[in-house]
Order: C-alpha cells, then sequence, then structure tokens
C-alpha cells in the first residue's frame, strides 16, 4: 500500500480512552447539537418510490453547489457536513459540473436501477432446443457474439476507469454510470453465453477492433471518453443490435436483443444529454470534442472488421450462396447508413450539427460499401 | 365481443390489459413515452398512447397539430398492422419478422417518425414494454376495418 497516513489510528489513545468512557455510558452526545434545518422529503409519485430527485431539496440538491467543486476532495456524500481541515485528499479530477453532468441524470439512473435484467433467467434459453439452425449460420452467429463480448468489456471498463475521478458530489453521475457497468458486464456475460449455448463457442477476437477500443478506454478526459463511448460507440451498436434482432436465427436472440438495444438506448441518452450539457455551459469545449471527433470516427471504423461483416452478412442474407451474399450485403450497406444518419441527428441535437460536414465518416463508408460490392462482383 | 381496429376502444383494451398485468411490466421496468401509433389507409388514424412508470395511463385520437407532443410515431398501412396482430394472435407473440423492431428496422414497411433522436432512442430504452403492450392483442377477437 503506498499511502502513508497522518495518524495510526489503532494506537490512538484518546480515542481508545473515549471508547472506553462510552462503554460506561458516558456519551458527549454534541453531534446531537449539529442537528440541521429539516426538509419534507417524499415520493412526488408513490408509484415510483422515492425517487433521487424527491431528495433534491435545500442543501442536498445539485443546484445548491457551486459550478466548480472546490471544498469537498474527499467523499463527503453532497449535503453531508464537510470536516474540511481533516479530510483525506482523495485527488478528485472532474469537479466542474459541466465535466460529468447531463440533463435529467437522475432519470436515467432510476430508470436503469428499475429495469435491470438476468442473463439467466430472462432469455427464454431453453427454447434455443426448438429450433434447428443451419450451422454456418449458427457459425456466423457465434462470430458476431465474440465481437459483441469483447466490445462490451470497453464499454465496462471506461465508465469504472472514471468514476473515482469525479467529485462524490455528482453521486448521480457516478450512480448512473456504475449501473452502467453492470449493464455493460451483463451484455458480455448474454453474448458469451449464446456462443457456448449451442456448442459452437467463441470464435475469432479482432485485433483491429480491439485497437479502436483502446481509443475510447485512453481518451483524455472523461467528456472525450462518454462522447466516444455513449454517442458514437454506443450509437453505432445499438443500431448493431437492432440489426442483430432483425437477422436473428430464432425468437431467443431476439429476445437477447430487446432486452440489450434497451440498455444501451439508456446509455447513448445518457451520452446525449452530457454532450448537450456541455456544449450549452461550456462552449469553449467545442473545439476540443470536435478535433476528439475527426479522430475518433476514424479509430470507429475498426470495429467493422472482416470476420464481423462477413458473419452479418451470412446472416442478413440466411446462407452463403450468391443470392443470400446479395441479400445479406444490401442489409448491411442498409443498417451502416442508418448508424451514420442516426449519429449525426443525436450530435445536431447535442449541438454540434457540424459533424455531418467534417465527419470522414461518410467516405469511408462508401469505401467499405464500394470494396464489399466489388468483392461480390 | 370483438374490437374494431383500429380504434381508441381497441387500444384502450391492450392498455387494461397492461394495467392488469403488474406483475409483467413491473419486471420489465419503468417506462416514460407518448408514443403515437399511425395506421394509414383510406381513412388515417393517429393514436397517441401515454406509459408512465407500469402503465398505459391515456389513449386518444389526435388530430396532426397535435404531434409535436409525441416522443415517436410508428407509422404503418393497415395491412401491415393487421398481418402483425394476426401474427401475435397465431403465436402468442410476433412471429419473428413480425416484432416491432423487425418491422421498423430496415426498408419503409413501418416508419418510426420523430423531431427529436432522444424521443427516437425512446422506442429502444422500452422496447420489451412497448413490445408486450402490443402482445396483450394474443387472444383478442378483432374485427378488422
Amino acid at each position: 500500500m503506498s499511502y502513508y497516513g497522518t495518524n495510526d489510528y489503532s494506537y490512538n489513545s484518546d480515542f481508545a480512552l473515549r471508547v472506553r468512557d462510552m462503554k460506561k455510558g458516558n456519551l458527549d452526545l454534541g453531534w446531537l447539537d449539529q442537528a440541521r434545518e429539516r426538509f419534507e422529503v417524499r415520493p412526488r409519485d408513490p408509484r415510483r418510490g422515492l425517487e433521487v430527485s424527491d431528495c433534491e431539496v435545500g442543501p442536498y440538491a445539485i443546484d445548491a453547489m457551486p459550478e466548480v467543486i472546490r471544498d469537498n476532495r474527499g467523499i463527503t456524500p453532497r449535503g453531508a457536513i464537510l470536516p474540511v481541515s481533516y479530510q483525506p485528499d482523495l485527488g478528485p479530477t472532474l469537479n466542474r459540473k459541466t465535466d460529468v453532468w447531463a440533463y435529467r441524470v437522475q432519470r436515467y439512473w432510476e430508470e436503469a436501477v428499475s429495469r435491470q435484467w438476468n442473463v439467466s433467467t430472462d432469455v427464454p434459453w431453453q427454447d434455443l432446443a426448438k429450433y434447428d439452425i443451419p450451422l454456418e449460420l449458427e457459425i456466423a452467429f457465434c462470430q458476431l457474439c465474440t465481437l459483441l463480448s469483447e466490445v462490451e468489456m470497453i464499454a465496462t471498463d471506461l465508465p469504472a476507469k472514471w468514476s473515482h475521478h469525479m467529485n462524490s458530489y455528482f453521486q448521480e453521475v457516478k450512480g448512473f454510470i456504475s449501473s452502467q457497468c453492470l449493464d455493460e458486464a451483463r451484455h458480455s456475460e448474454v453474448f458469451r453465453k449464446r456462443a457456448l449455448a449451442n456448442g459452437v463457442g467463441l470464435l475469432k477476437a479482432s485485433v483491429r477492433s480491439e485497437h479502436a477500443l483502446k481509443g475510447i478506454l485512453e481518451a483524455d478526459s472523461y467528456s472525450e471518453g462518454s462522447v466516444f463511448l455513449h454517442v458514437l460507440g454506443e450509437g453505432f451498436i445499438l443500431t448493431l443490435f437492432r440489426s442483430s434482432e432483425f437477422i436473428s436465427p430464432t425468437p431467443v436472440e431476439q429476445r437477447m436483443f430487446q432486452l440489450v438495444m434497451q440498455d444501451e438506448a439508456r446509455h447513448v441518452s445518457y451520452g446525449l444529454q452530457h454532450l448537450k450539457y456541455l456544449m450549452d455551459n461550456a462552449p469553449e469545449h467545442r473545439a476540443q470534442i470536435n478535433l476528439f471527433l475527426d479522430e475518433a470516427e476514424k479509430l470507429l471504423t475498426g470495429l467493422f472488421n472482416s470476420e464481423q461483416l462477413e458473419a452479418m452478412i451470412v446472416l442478413g442474407g440466411k446462407g452463403t450462396k450468391p443470392e443470400n451474399i446479395r441479400r445479406g450485403v444490401e442489409a448491411v450497406g442498409a443498417f451502416q447508413g442508418k448508424q451514420i444518419l442516426e449519429y449525426f441527428q443525436r450530435c445536431e441535437r447535442a449541438g454540434l450539427p457540424e459533424r455531418r460536414d467534417r465527419s470522414p465518416l461518410l467516405e469511408l463508408q462508401h469505401q467499405m460499401i464500394a470494396a464489399l460490392q466489388a468483392a461480390q462482383a | 365481443m370483438a374490437l374494431k381496429f383500429p380504434s381508441v376502444d381497441f387500444f384502450r383494451e391492450l392498455a387494461r390489459r397492461m394495467n392488469a398485468d403488474r406483475a409483467t411490466f413491473e419486471k420489465l421496468g419503468f417506462c416514460d413515452a407518448v408514443m403515437g401509433v399511425r395506421v394509414l389507409g383510406k381513412a388515417p388514424h393517429l393514436y397517441a398512447l401515454t406509459f408512465e412508470v407500469y402503465d398505459c395511463t391515456e389513449v386518444r385520437e389526435l388530430g396532426d397539430a397535435s404531434e409535436a407532443e409525441l416522443d415517436f410515431t410508428l407509422q404503418a398501412p393497415a395491412e401491415l398492422w393487421r398481418e402483425m396482430l394476426e401474427s401475435i394472435r397465431q403465436h402468442g407473440q410476433p412471429a419473428p419478422q413480425y416484432t416491432l423492431n423487425s418491422l421498423s428496422h430496415i426498408g419503409d414497411r413501418m416508419q418510426v417518425v420523430y423531431e427529436d433522436p432522444e424521443g427516437h432512442d425512446k422506442l429502444y430504452r422500452f422496447m420489451a414494454t412497448i413490445q408486450a403492450y402490443f402482445d396483450n392483442a394474443r387472444d383478442l377477437e378483432i374485427e378488422w376495418a
């Protein structure tokens, strides 16, 4: 352990004497005098229970905080009495509200908690035995699951990496991204289980994709990491999930994708609202975010590796015969176009309409489709 | 008694069934969205379905002028809605090609109309709940308009 404390509490004789006194019933009770103004906190909507937003009162409300938190350097909960002079410095680097906040983050957190599901019991695994899936489709599906399980690992790690850098006063954001870690871990689990469920198992991992994913993990700021992961990456993956539901071999996989797409869409909404909050309140970051996205959008194309694209084509066309492949190429081209269109719409909503003009994605998409079509000709 | 499709009564019956099946919809979680259902045909109809918490709290027929209040609208010809509902009635759930996602994802069979991308994303945030709402038609007797 590299932490050297200023006190060795195990040898604190004053405290040991106090404990001995307390055990004799001699309490100080001075802390009772610190009782504070009382607030009425109750569920606004009894159907929802006591929500985070119901607790936004007086000094406990995020709006009661200054834009930059300077006093709390430890893990004091927002609104608690802060013993500044003796507080250890845990080194939070995200102390400005615009660093992390998102419109409606309280609602996303409550929604996340409410819409959790269980991979083991909420996917009808027992029904898989009812369907006879052609082997080439099963292998293609397992190749897709391999990539998705890989992708979801980074989506678990990025929020985990940044959480302890956030000032503890931003509890709603820390709570939401913790729920995201659980969501993403569940996604990695469901794709792993599906790959194994029919005996084919996990197939080829992608070095190319892992380089793209490393770019997400190594973003220089939380906002950069968030716009890359939540808006760009998960936006693309959300459309990929929709496509995967569309081309799923059986209703079992359809159920799986219905459930994962719900989580993914919630993360996308948080990312969009964080980007919007940042653009509305700290527009000086616009140039930096645009330069970052110029690189990130190129890097993202690493996600499209040849095994994954071919697997999607085989699944989309339901086979490997030329007519199947032709249909598959059309289906994959259509969903890639949708990924890009929806990404630009989200950027525009968040206040970055210029992405549509400066993004390298359209050109890269044209190149990819042309290459696929040439290969099939 | 058969319920006419499309009609306010039809969607209200699905809402009644949703609100009565607390266990299923609590398991799926909070759902807060105002969804439009547009049925195209000789006499087009637009309905607004309001989902709050675990319930469908309101079903109304809208004029076009009111569409701005909707998070998103699923729009399809009456024949396609019929195919989807028949599939649900036949199998207890839609056949793979008739899930809401499959119908609305690629091609122009069912369109997702929206102004705000966040409203659009609500379709996906609450997909399982909305699908379960429509799956309540599994044993409904329907009179096709």
